[in-house]
């Protein structure tokens, strides 16, 4: 029998972490909340929550303090909740080592697509194939080629290696700056227009419709993130 | 003559400078120097009430000018030998200062009450929708599965509605935050359409939307999120005025100079004068007012075009409206790029 797991929710708002929580327990989870960061501590210590989904609004301090020193002591998703227009604080936490995040208001469908992907990945169910499948695309990791429909993608190197990043961190919130730092190297970090013109290529060969896109999601004023709906590993 | 339109109150006050001039001209023995600087103060005043200081400032330091030069002995000079004179210029420049700044506190406050009023409608109508619509479903335990379907459809609707509505708002006071200036970046407007056609996806019209974007459509230089702003009010706008079945296309051009964005929807003509006014704030058609929706949107698709130093217009053609944007490209992606390709 699988053990029920734990989430933490360390949220102000009442309304929202009752909604959260009742739908989190429709779906078989556990739950705990944790209305500010001292109490959200105390419930890491004791009850050791199996994922933790932080509001980065809290009264009583700043919830990237909080991220750091749960990445250091223990390897648990964070998802983050933040407010609109705050992108800034999104990346920091990202940065800091959330796992993902979404922007109220967000639908809980939204909320618990992210919760499965942060558990995939950190279950370790997604070992590393040499073929991994996404939809239509394949990337086969030992013979360096990628093939759309069972066709070989004609691509740049670049291209390859970026739409490679993306299928290895697939359905991840992946930010601007992580991507050309491990797609162009360190010192390209800020250049954006690099990353808007491949994108734009980049769609161009894979999305049927670009103005419509099915793989690479724009994660506005944050980044990118390259869904799969049905990963199938040979 | 459009582009005098914003400067008519300083026209207005220019004429009537050169009015009193000639009269004052033609009558200084029998006015008197008292008198004459009192009717000078009339153009200072009739600009001042537009609550403008620096049009005011303008119009008061010329007004002195002329009042020093042609009335002051000695005459066509500057020189002042009266310090009594030196009293009532800066008696001009107070009274000028004063009624501005108080035209503007209460032309802010015009504003606001509008603005309130507005907002409060615009708010309350998808909350009265929300409102009803769940206890709807709270009383009637209605097994109807169509029913339920549609009833949360509309609760759906409205939350979307009023979650458009808050981040117009917030986009709209960033805006004015003159310490927040615009995040320029490289924004590729083919995935700000994606982004904003997202925001609709749940709409069932949005299958109608037609698009085409130049294939050598070149990055722009812009605040994306307001960009994205930008395109989903557009297509609110021709989806709210557009009947089912009825064509709605955006399409992006784009040559060496300019970026031009149209976005159009098959519907009836609108006046000329509605043409105009619309990007006005809170100015909603008449016939319009049972469509749900709020004077805010079109306005700050004009803020946003205009921070971008872009043109915004709409005209009628053959079968419907069009909303045309034109952005001059004036920054260009470096070559650097090229090398890597």
């Amino acid at each position: 029998m699988r053990v029920q797991e734990l989430i933490l929710i360390v949220e102000d708002d009442e309304a929202i972490s009752k909604m959260v929580s009742l739908s989190l327990q429709q779906q078989g989870f556990k739950t705990l909340i944790a209305a500010d960061i001292q109490s959200a501590k105390r419930i890491i210590n004791t009850d050791s929550p199996d994922l933790i989904i932080l509001d980065l609004g809290l009264p009583d301090g700043d919830g990237k303090g909080l991220i750091k020193k749960i990445r250091s002591e223990l390897m648990i998703p964070i998802i983050v909740v933040s407010a609109r227009n705050d992108e800034k604080e999104v990346i920091a936490s990202l940065d800091a080592g959330a796992d993902d995040y979404v922007i109220k208001p967000f639908s809980i469908d939204e909320l618990l697509a992210r919760v499965r992907s942060a558990q995939r990945r950190f279950l370790g169910l997604q070992p590393s194939f040499n073929v991994i499948i996404c939809n239509e695309i394949a990337l086969d990791i030992e013979h360096h080629q990628i093939t759309l429909r069972h066709e070989v993608l004609k691509v740049t190197p670049t291209e390859f290696n970026l739409l490679k990043y993306f299928i290895l961190h697939r359905n991840q919130v992946l930010p601007y700056s992580r991507i050309l730092k491990e797609v162009w190297g360190v010192g390209y970090q800020h250049e954006m227009q690099y990353l808007r013109t491949y994108i734009n290529t980049l769609r161009k060969k894979i999305e049927p419709d670009t103005a419509r896109p099915i793989y690479i999601q724009t994660e506005l004023g944050i980044g990118y993130r390259f869904t799969c709906d049905s990963t199938n590993l040979d | 003559m459009n582009f005098i339109f914003p400067f008519r109150h300083a026209m207005i006050s220019f004429l009537l400078l050169g009015l009193i001039t000639i009269i004052s001209q033609l009558f200084t023995s029998q006015l008197g120097l008292l008198n004459i600087a009192l009717i000078h103060l009339i153009p200072v005043i009739v600009i001042a009430i537009k609550g403008n200081i620096r049009s005011t400032m303008v119009i008061t330091t010329i007004s002195v000018v002329v009042f020093d030069l042609l009335y002051v002995p000695p005459l066509y000079s500057f020189d002042v030998h009266d310090l009594s004179y030196i009293w009532s210029f800066i008696i001009f420049f107070t009274v000028g200062y004063t009624i501005s700044y108080q035209a503007k506190k209460i032309q802010a406050n015009a504003i606001k009450e509008i603005f309130l009023n507005t907002l409060s409608h615009d708010l309350k109508t998808p909350l009265s929708s929300i409102l009803g619509n769940a206890s709807l479903l709270l009383k009637e335990q209605t097994n109807d599965p169509t029913l339920r379907r549609d009833i949360l459809i509309q609760i759906n609707d409205s939350t979307q509605r009023m979650n458009r509505l808050v981040a117009n708002l917030l986009d709209s006071a960033r805006m004015q935050d003159i310490k927040s200036p615009l995040r320029k970046e490289w924004c590729d407007l083919e995935d700000i359409v994606g982004v904003a056609l997202q925001e609709f996806r749940y709409n069932p019209k949005q299958s109608q939307i037609q698009v085409a974007i130049d294939p050598e459509l070149k990055l722009f230089w812009g605040d994306c999120a307001l960009l994205v702003r930008l395109v989903v009010n557009l297509i609110d706008n021709a989806l709210k005025y557009t009947e089912n079945g009825k064509k709605i296309s955006l399409t992006i051009k784009n040559n060496d100079s300019i970026i031009k964005i149209l976005c159009f929807n098959e519907s009836d003509p609108i006046k000329k004068a509605d043409l105009k006014n619309m990007f006005d704030r809170f100015y909603r058609i008449d016939h319009s007012a049972d469509i749900g929706g709020s004077g805010v949107g079109l306005s700050i698709c004009r803020d946003i075009v205009h921070a971008h130093k872009g043109v915004i217009e709409a005209y009628n053609i053959s079968n419907g409206v069009c909303f045309e944007i034109r952005f001059s490209v004036s920054k260009s992606p470096s070559d650097r790029l090229n090398e890597l390709l």
